[in-house]
């Protein structure tokens, strides 16, 4: 994968009981305060559709995370995770939005 | 009683009664003015800007670009402007000594009694104002923006804005919040200076500037309390929308964090120009002239990008504490320890490797999500109200959209006379 940028999902006790029952709970960590998170990534090529078609913005002075995503997208990250069982799924979401 | 604001001048509201604005505007030349200038007429009418009683002439402006004063040497750290093209001049016939009407969305605002016509250099203004004279620094390129000429004179209000929902009850000028201050029984008051809405970062922010606020006072009553003064001006996409940050910072007291007796949400009307140090003088003007003893300030305050060192507002505001009437409190980053399983100050923990820092980025990242963090992180209640009026104000989103500037309720108007 050409870059790595990553894309934070975060995960509240709801989440984490699906992520449990689908065997997916190891791929989250905590992050603030007991909130914990899911990471996928996007490729560079993928980060820059997010940015020009969805209004994202790739902050690329720091953590080089894709953020702002709108709402319905990063669902659509989550589902696709549940459903595939994996964390590569951004080109899934993308082909399908 | 007078009512005293910087710089030692009473704070006078200049608004003409119905009547007598009707008769005055009669036969006068009618200007339309944009958003910026009829949210600074409004703040010189009120006395935000005492002793301004209008906008500046070029003695001012001189002063404050040399000298960051104004021309009778009080302290005044960013000009005031009306600018008009050299056509919109000729066209309206503005000349000194001729007054002329304001009007904002075609209806009558105020009088403008011009004293001056002039041109000034915009580079010069720039780099003493912001320090750079760099197009990139959002201030510069309002500054280059402006057009060819400006005009001084004194500001008088013929219409007063209707405040629309939901911000009415937070419009409190400077002689009115004076009022509502002594109400409450404060002697000394403490400013929040915010375009956010707030995590338990802010929240301690406020909560430790009240301990510090309070110090040597007896603590039998309540005699301090913390005022959120919300500045309400442009809005870009992916701030937060402005409904949003109001109600969520009242939310704060509304769900018990603070409550009446220690804490109030406000709003003032401006554009911020993310001049850093300058704009931390311009803000404790503007907090002496609503009445508060106390001003908060923390890293970088009201910086952008990298042009300001984190502390350098607290150095020029030490360098002229003389010449304010309001004790700056300069407050340290609050943050997470999962070893302290609390909120704590950097000053304070000292568990360096395991804190978690606030990251407005990832409140925001959060916030996106919709996903209700820990109470520890944004309070529940407050969770809940920017989802609220994500739904009521933002066309279902809590940061502004293309569709949210298109499609909000303006925050007042000016209706007809």
């Amino acid at each position: 994968m050409a870059g790595k940028n990553p894309i934070y999902i975060w995960i509240n006790e709801e989440r984490y009981d699906q992520l449990e029952k689908a065997g997916l709970a190891h791929h989250t960590e905590e992050r603030l305060a007991g909130l914990k998170v899911m990471v996928v990534y996007a490729d560079d090529e993928q980060a820059k559709r997010f940015v020009n078609e969805f209004g994202a913005k790739h902050d690329t002075s720091t953590t080089g995370s894709i953020e702002l995503l709108p709402a319905h997208i990063k669902n659509k990250i989550y589902d696709k995770v549940v459903e595939k069982q994996s964390l590569d799924v951004v080109g899934d979401v993308l082909a399908e939005v | 009683m007078a009512e005293i604001g910087h710089g030692g001048k009473e704070i006078k509201e200049r608004i003409l009664q119905p009547a007598e604005a009707k008769e005055k505007i009669k036969g006068l030349q009618e200007i339309p003015i944009r958003k910026q200038l009829a949210n600074e007429v409004i703040d010189l009418a009120y006395g935000f800007f005492s002793p301004l009683e209008g906008f500046m002439t070029k003695a001012d402006v001189d002063a404050v670009v040399k000298n960051m004063t104004l021309a009778d040497g009080t302290i005044w750290p960013i000009p005031i402007l009306f600018d008009l093209s050299s056509d919109e001049v000729s066209k309206y016939g503005v000349e000194p000594g001729k007054s002329v009407v304001l009007t904002y969305q075609g209806n009558p605002m105020a009088i403008f009694e011009v004293e001056e016509v002039f041109e000034y250099d915009k580079k010069a203004m720039a780099k003493s104002v912001f320090g750079t004279d760099e197009e990139k620094h959002p201030g510069c390129k309002r500054t280059y923006g402006y057009k060819d000429k400006f005009v001084g004179g004194k500001i008088t209000l013929v219409k007063e804005p209707t405040i629309n929902e939901p911000f009415g009850p937070y419009f409190l000028p400077p002689l009115k919040l004076r009022q509502v201050i002594k109400e409450k029984g404060w002697s000394r008051t403490v400013a929040h200076q915010t375009r956010n809405v707030p995590h338990t970062g802010h929240e301690w922010l406020m909560k430790g500037a009240f301990f510090q606020a309070y110090a040597d006072l007896p603590i039998e009553k309540p005699e301090v309390g913390v005022v959120v003064n919300a500045i309400i001006g442009e809005k870009r996409v992916k701030d937060y929308i402005d409904e949003a940050i109001i109600l969520c910072q009242d939310e704060l007291e509304k769900a018990g964090y603070f409550g009446p007796h220690n804490h109030i949400t406000t709003l003032t009307f401006w554009d911020m120009r993310y001049a850093g140090p300058k704009e931390a003088i311009f803000h404790a003007i503007l907090r002496t002239n609503l009445g508060i003893t106390h001003h908060m300030y923390g890293r970088d305050h009201a910086g952008v990008g990298d042009y300001y060192g984190a502390y350098e507002a607290h150095h020029l505001l030490d360098n002229v504490r003389d010449k304010l009437d309001i004790t700056p409190v300069y407050s340290m980053n609050w943050l997470y320890c999962p070893v302290c399983a609390e909120i704590t100050s950097e000053g304070l923990c000292n568990h360096q490797d395991k804190q978690q820092k606030f990251s407005g980025t990832l409140i925001r990242s959060i916030v996106t999500d919709g996903v209700k963090p820990p109470r520890l992180i944004i309070r529940p209640e407050v969770f809940d109200q920017i989802m609220a009026c994500s739904e009521k104000y933002g066309q279902g989103s809590p940061f502004v959209t293309e569709e949210y500037l298109e499609k909000r309720t303006p925050v007042f108007d000016i209706e007809p006379l």
